[in-house]
């Protein structure tokens, strides 16, 4: 379905790297049940390579069917002129959080504290980037010792 | 180690760094500029697979098979294009941001040719710019957009440099294209780093220094302290009280305080040295505000001075207190305005080296090359100092004061090495003083229509850590509080305490933005208690021609307040009627130092073996813009072409000192300089042509003498000339944003008009940040604890409509009518702004940023 979409864009954001590599033990992991992927009007969603839905930003028109329907609440919306994300959504504390994924956000701060726009805090031991403040400059995605933060443009870390 | 492509060269990097360090420092390709080396300011923009990115961020080993661009790199097409647009569209000022923004511009229209204004937008909006306002860049892209599609360059829409012509600035192509240089950009060779070793409590007295650990390092060359000093450690603009080095024994005043300078052959090896250098201290009671400061048991910030009043200023003029008393209505507010970071994208560096005569030569960037040679030679004992201006990359005030070029300069002189010394950017937000925070009580007295009858009121500053220009700007903030109105009783106090904060010093406004904020606030309120609109009771109320002001000062016949009401008027009517929440607010601000002090403009007109007039002022360029200026003024007064003239940036040594870049002062006073120069160069010309009167020199000296504070004249002239003006911010009623700023300027003659609107637009979005957003916190260390990012700067996307009114009203006998436009763009945006928020939800906001709007940034 060709969509008119508005300026600025916004698209759905699947906030897990699939770093445990599609095991189902991380209880805040993509598990690629492909709800979302059938939810989508769009044709947006896919699950990759490494077994976890994965947003094509070009398709996505942020309706929101996908966020609303994700049984683990992994999906939200994000402004696609801020390419820097977190992808990762665990909670749980960093000693935990290590165990089941090699790219999962451990909540140590690095990000918070590289951030030179105070746009990234840690709640819940999981950062999270405001995007109205970021400058997209992606000093926390090159400090992130777990990789858990992207560069959805594959230029200053990987894409996944 | 990675391999990866530059500008379409493969290049191998064995040692892992920044992106950034290796374009500049390996590669020399300094059009990359460091603007701060943490990811905020965008100056570093460069093109990775055709991304914007900055080259602060990666680390080369991450780049492998990467292409990376930078403007160098841009086919001679796409340069031809980017300069065009920029110059035709007044898009460059100071220039630092200039090359990044092209980039953005590239990455933009290579993927959309035909983008919309917020597409243009969004695509500079992780790039921060502090001069335009961002308006004239953005309509550079769309030009660059239109050009590109069309596949032509057309020829320029102005080509007559003479007075009242948009021109394209004449430093276009060098900020465009990069190799404009900036102190920063020096590579000299044999070229160490300097750097001081600063306070670490805010006030506490230095025992000892021991630099042996720092020394012992591999690759130190040096560790200079204060005994190092040939000639007066304490420095300063006005009064001598900066440390150059604080001694044993001394006192620091604040955490900026220099305490030992280490010079090392590399960066690396300097950021580790310093930490070697072992002060001891012993703590003392810190002074955080001007409250504490001026208790009676308060520490004194100054061992030499029995209190911590910096300074006390009254002017008083008719009997405030009986006219007020005789008012209907009486209106009494406290305000209060925070401190205030310039946020100048290029930090402050210097580049020093002995030069052929022996000379200690400084390669700076600051608003005046003859005052830092002023206070080198106090520093250094000695007359062999030159000082040349670079590129400045913004000022706004804040590199009126020493911040790096004594410390090059006594490195070059002590150790003969030549020397970089530059700032990081958490340095520079600390060291350069800073607006001053101000709290104000005003009471205005009014009659039934609204007349103003009598005004008195007091005011507080802080002026941190040492004098800077704390006294002028307190004094300026006085002399301006009554606004630009005639009527008879005024009276005012101020005082400038002494704390151990940053400093506070010159900003664009000088004190007036501060006292500007209060008066025309009072008179927003004032017209609603009269009963008519705030538009009217400044109409009724405005200063022309002929008239006195509060100062007693008979204003000229280029007074031109009621013409920039009258240009506001049709938006201001319309945006009423449509029921739309507006503010409005006049200001006026002096253009010239004024009061009596020596305010001298010199101009040099040599005529060189090149066959051209080589134009030599003593007046510093940091973005506004004085060389584009003077050679209109050269073109207009003598009528060679534009190709007869080349503009040399200030030095010490051939081009007369012009005093500071300053009180929006260049325009007028080096103009009128420049014009008397004209004149003799013009009867020259009668006699021969240009290239016959080689070698031949002809000098303009202007003195814009006025009478000090205090003159015992009925009508004293406090100032040479005033700009006035009238801004108007109009908001959306749903988003409670602002829709849309008209700012009408009377500017004499506008000497380049799209130069002027630039003025107007970044003055406009400079005090957008001011009234809405901006801050600079300060710990109970006395540490300033925002990074530059955190500002609060406005960014390119969230910037209203903005319209640029320039009035031209001739009168002014003196540099063809030219008025400075510099500072008064950014004094009456933050009572407009307030305005049209109590419009909106009916709350009266004294306090800057204003709160409760949708630009609030939560903490």
């Amino acid at each position: 379905m060709a969509v008119k979409k508005r300026f600025p864009y916004r698209a759905a954001l699947v906030a897990c790297n699939g770093g445990c590599r599609a095991t189902a033990e991380c209880e805040y992991g993509c598990v690629a049940c492909g709800i979302c992927v059938g939810a989508c009007r769009f044709d947006a969603i896919e699950i990759n390579a490494l077994g976890v839905a994965e947003v094509n930003e070009e398709k996505c028109i942020a309706c929101g069917a996908c966020v609303r329907e994700c049984p683990r609440g992994l999906i939200h919306i994000h402004d696609c002129a801020n390419p820097i994300v977190v992808k990762c959504s665990n909670r749980d504390l960093g000693k935990n959080a290590r165990k089941y994924c090699e790219v999962s956000c451990i909540g140590c701060g690095m990000c918070a504290k590289a951030c030179p726009a105070g746009a990234i805090a840690v709640q819940d031991n999981l950062a999270a980037i405001d995007e109205s403040v970021c400058l997209s400059c992606g000093q926390c995605a090159v400090k992130c010792p777990r990789g858990a933060i992207r560069d959805l443009r594959g230029i200053l870390t990987g894409r996944k | 180690m990675s391999e990866f492509y530059v500008n379409g060269v493969p290049v191998t990097v064995e040692t892992n760094r920044k992106l950034l360090r290796y374009l500049r420092d390996e590669l020399q390709l300094t059009s990359v500029k460091d603007g701060c080396s943490e990811g905020a300011c965008g100056a570093c923009t460069v093109l990775i697979d055709g991304e914007p990115c900055r080259a602060c961020t990666p680390d080369t080993d991450k780049l492998e098979g990467k292409h990376i661009l930078t403007v160098e790199g841009l086919t001679d097409e796409e340069k031809t294009l980017y300069t065009y647009a920029y110059g035709e569209a007044g898009a460059v000022q100071c220039g630092f941001c200039i090359p990044g923004m092209v980039l953005c511009t590239k990455a933009l229209l290579d993927k959309n040719p035909d983008p919309t204004e917020q597409q243009i937008k969004y695509a500079l909006r992780n790039n921060y710019c502090r001069c335009t306002g961002y308006v004239k860049i953005i309509a550079a892209v769309k030009l660059a957009a239109k050009l590109k599609r069309a596949g032509e360059i057309p020829a320029p829409s102005h080509t007559d440099w003479k007075l009242g012509s948009s021109v394209h600035r004449l430093d276009v192509a060098e900020k465009v294209q990069g190799y404009g240089k900036y102190p920063d950009d020096w590579y000299v060779p044999g070229m160490t780093y300097g750097s001081a070793v600063r306070a670490k409590y805010p006030r506490a007295r230095v025992l000892k220094i021991d630099a042996s650990r720092a020394l012992a390092l591999d690759g130190v060359l040096a560790v200079l302290t204060a005994d190092d000093i040939p000639g007066e450690n304490r420095i300063g603009h006005i009064k001598h009280d900066q440390y150059t080095l604080v001694p044993v024994g001394g006192l620091t005043h604040y955490l900026g305080d220099a305490i030992a300078l280490v010079v090392a052959k590399d960066q690396l090896t300097l950021e580790k040295a310093k930490k070697l250098v072992d002060v001891e201290y012993e703590v003392l009671p810190a002074v955080h505000n001007p409250t504490e400061a001026a208790a009676d048991d308060a520490p004194h910030v100054f061992d030499e001075e029995g209190t911590n009043m910096q300074a006390v200023r009254r002017v008083s003029r008719g009997d405030a207190d009986g006219a007020i008393a005789k008012a209907k209505y009486v209106i009494s507010r406290h305000f209060e305005t925070p401190w205030t970071e310039h946020a100048f994208l290029e930090p402050e560096c210097a580049v020093s080296y002995l030069d052929k005569d022996g000379d200690v030569m400084l390669l700076t960037t600051d608003q005046s090359a003859h005052t830092t040679l002023h206070e080198c030679t106090l520093l250094l004992g000695t007359k062999k100092i030159k000082v040349e201006n670079q590129l400045v990359g913004g000022g706004f005030g804040g590199k009126e004061d020493m911040s790096v070029q004594h410390h090059a300069a006594l490195i070059t002189y002590v150790t003969g090495l030549p020397v970089k010394v530059k700032l990081s950017r958490a340095e520079s937000l600390l060291v350069h003083p800073k607006r001053h925070p101000f709290w104000m009580d005003f009471t205005m007295g009014c009659d039934e229509e609204g007349h103003i009858l009598g005004v008195k009121a007091k005011v507080v500053s802080d002026t941190g850590a040492f004098a800077s220009l704390g006294g002028p700007v307190l004094e300026r903030a006085c002399t301006h509080a009554a606004g630009p109105y005639a009527y008879e009783n005024f009276s005012i106090e101020g005082t400038a305490y002494y704390t151990n904060n940053p400093p506070a010093g010159a900003f664009r406004g000088f004190g007036v933005t501060q006292t500007c904020f209060a008066i025309e606030s009072l008179l927003n309120e004032m017209a609603d208690k009269v009963g008519i609109s705030p538009w009217e009771i400044r109409w009724r109320n405005a200063i022309r021609p002929g008239q006195v002001l509060p100062n007693g000062q008979i204003v000229g016949p280029e007074t031109g307040l009621a013409e920039t009401l009258e240009a506001v008027k049709a938006d201001y009517d319309a945006a009423v009627a449509a029921g739309k929440p507006v503010g409005i607010a006049c200001a006026m601000k002096n253009a010239g130092v004024g009061v009596g002090l020596p305010d001298y403009g010199r101009c040099k007109l040599i005529v060189e073996n090149d066959g051209k007039l080589h134009i030599y002022a003593g007046a510093s360029c940091i973005g506004q813009g004085v060389g584009t200026v003077l050679v209109q003024m050269v073109v207009t007064n003598t009528g060679l072409s534009r190709d007869d003239i080349i503009y040399e940036r200030s030095n010490t040594w051939i081009a007369p000192d012009s005093g500071d870049t300053s009180g929006s002062r260049q325009t007028l006073v080096t103009g009128e300089a420049c014009r008397r120069a004209c004149e003799k160069l013009s009867e020259a010309l009668r006699q021969k042509p240009l290239a016959q009167l080689a070698g031949q020199e002809f000098y303009g000296e202007y003195l814009a003498r006025t009478d000090p504070l205090g003159s015992k004249k009925e009508n004293p002239v406090s100032h040479v000339a005033y700009g006035y003006a009238t801004q108007m911010c109009v908001l959306d009623k749903k988003t409670g944003k602002l829709e849309k700023i008209v700012a009408a300027h009377d500017v004499g003659k506008a000497v380049n008009p799209i130069s002027c609107e630039g003025q107007i637009e970044g003055g406009v979005v400079m005090s957008m940040g001011y009234a809405l957003r901006e801050q600079y916190p300060i710990d109970e260390n006395c540490k300033p604890i925002d990074k530059f990012g955190k500002l609060g700067l406005f960014r390119a996307h969230e910037i209203p409509e903005i319209k640029a009114i320039v009035v031209d009203k001739p009168g002014l006998d003196v540099a063809c009518g030219a008025i400075g436009i510099g500072e008064i763009t950014s004094i009456p945006t933050a009572p407009a702004i307030a305005d049209a928020y109590f419009r909106l939800d009916g709350e009266r906001r004294t306090k800057l940023p204003l709160v409760n709007t949708p630009y609030e940034r939560r903490r």
